[in-house]
């Protein structure tokens, strides 16, 4: 579980390119694995990381490496050109490598690779496939700075084991290691995805709200605008009303004309000037009234055009009305993938 | 010689009156017209103008025209004859014209002849042609009526 914890607490920031070793296997379990399998087989191991670092501790390493061969410098520095050639070889060739170490001992070497990319390896060996020639590790004590015949005598203490052991066991170190690294890579891939889609969806929750929010205020706006509309509708009925006054006027000014008139016939030739000036007093009549059809006519197509917009209004209330069903529909929709995605991130974490 | 007439419609006909007749147009919308029990149909009804009660007639009862209601623009036409006003329905008093004796034609024989037919004759100006009413005649019938009743 340690490891769910470590990822969880990098939370998306695991640059999955850049992923370690110790990313994806669990520290204390590698090592508890590696010591249990080299006390189990018999076969020394080492886990290092591309650079050629240990990363755990050497497992059942036996005497002739440890407290020999490692003992000098010289010793140690063939020894770790040695580790760094099987590592590359078994880099190189993606597989685990069965090879003679520098100091006659037959090692292996077990690539850890994520997508081809060489993240780790596990080094091990330290058996022999046959008895040791006496003369060719009195050559490398000799080499190396040791006392040659307690050498010979450590190099007697190392376990023969057949080739086609040797090579099983490092298979078998590959596959689990590989596996294990396989599946806790892309448990991290999951758990990166799980972060971009929940932080993809809170955003879209965000937006969602945002919309609700501004639909709630253009359904206010329509509100208001119909509210408007409508007074307008009422101020072109006033105006409406006082055009009828006006041409109520017009026409008893018109009957006032002709009245006069009337008088100003009656009244014969001392009536003509009079007569013009009724005659006036009708046409004048005449244009009020003409005058009060076009304001009429202009009213008419106010109202026209409010009646118009208040049935677009009311088409937009209703769109605006659509348009939020719909958002808490998307709303619904975002909050059960947000619950399937919390489920994902859980078995994510629980792998 | 010219005469002077008042112009009015009923529905798509111009009548004429002559002026001195007339004693003066009011708004028919303006009035509200009492009925008169027993009278004839031409008897509309009376109306109190300034105090005084005043009759109206309807032409279109007279003139066997197609009954309509008093509309916004309809006007009575208030006449002196036989010594009082009396008023009649138009549908619109639309102009005061002069005539001169040479755009006026008289009313053929076979109109004249009848002595309760009030048209004295035919006005004419470009293509309008105005039927031109005696104004005594007009009430001449419903007299008779009304005193028979009486």
């Amino acid at each position: 579980m340690a490891q769910n914890n470590n990822v969880k607490y990098s939370g998306n920031q695991v640059n999955l390119n850049t992923v370690k070793l110790t990313d994806v296997i669990d520290l204390g379990f590698l090592q508890k694995f590696q010591d249990d399998f080299a006390k189990g087989v018999g076969l020394a191991s080492v886990t290092v990381d591309p650079t050629g670092k240990p990363i755990t501790d050497p497992s059942s390493y036996i005497r002739f490496c440890d407290e020999y061969t490692h003992s000098t410098e010289c010793g140690d520095k063939r020894c770790a050109e040695s580790h760094r050639k099987g590592g590359e070889e078994a880099a190189r060739t993606g597989k685990p490598v069965v090879y003679e170490c520098h100091a006659g001992l037959i090692d292996f070497a077990a690539p850890i690779m994520l997508e081809g990319r060489l993240i780790g390896t596990i080094l091990g060996g330290q058996v022999l496939t046959a008895s040791p020639d006496e003369e060719k590790y009195r050559r490398i004590a000799k080499e190396i700075g040791v006392d040659p015949d307690e050498y010979v005598k450590a190099a007697n203490e190392a376990r023969i084991l057949s080739r086609e052991s040797i090579e099983a066991a490092a298979n078998v170190l590959f596959l689990v290691a590989n596996n294990m690294s396989k599946t806790a890579y892309q448990q991290l891939k999951l758990k990166a995805m799980v972060d971009v889609l929940s932080d993809n969806l809170h955003q879209v929750s965000a937006t969602m709200e945002e919309l609700a929010a501004s639909a709630t205020d253009i359904s206010g706006n329509q509100a208001n605008l119909n509210d408007e509309i409508k007074n307008v509708n009422a101020v072109t009925g006033k105006i409406d009303e006082v055009m009828d006054f006006i041409k109520d006027i017009a026409d008893e000014t018109r009957l006032l004309g002709l009245n006069a008139a009337i008088e100003a016939a009656r009244a014969g030739d001392a009536g003509l000037g009079f007569g013009v000036v009724a005659q006036e007093i009708r046409k004048l009549s005449a244009d009020s009234k003409e005058t009060v059809g076009k304001i009429k006519d202009l009213t008419t197509i106010i109202k026209i055009s409010v009646d118009k917009t208040v049935h677009m209004g009311s088409e937009t209330t209703c769109t605006i009305e659509q348009q939020a069903a719909a958002i808490e529909e998307v709303t619904a929709s975002v909050e059960e993938i947000t619950s399937l995605t919390e489920q994902l991130n859980d078995l994510a974490n629980d792998m | 010689m010219s005469i002077q007439l008042v112009v009015f419609a009923l529905d798509e006909e111009e009548y004429g009156i002559d002026v001195s007749a007339v004693n003066g147009i009011l708004r028919a919308k303006k009035f509200k017209i009492q009925g008169l029990p027993g009278t004839g149909n031409a008897v509309e009804g009376m109306i109190n103008l300034r105090g005084k009660v005043n009759y109206i007639f309807n032409l279109r009862s007279k003139f066997n025209l197609i009954e309509k209601e008093i509309s916004e623009e309809s006007k009575f036409i208030m006449l002196n004859v036989n010594g009082s006003t009396t008023g009649c329905i138009v549908d619109e008093v639309t102009d005061i014209v002069k005539l001169n004796d040479d755009e006026v034609q008289s009313a053929p024989g076979f109109i004249n002849s009848c002595t309760t037919n009030c048209i004295t004759g035919i006005g004419k100006i470009d293509d309008r042609m105005i039927i031109i009413l005696d104004p005594e005649k007009i009430f001449m019938e419903e007299a008779i009526e009304v005193n028979c009743n009486a």
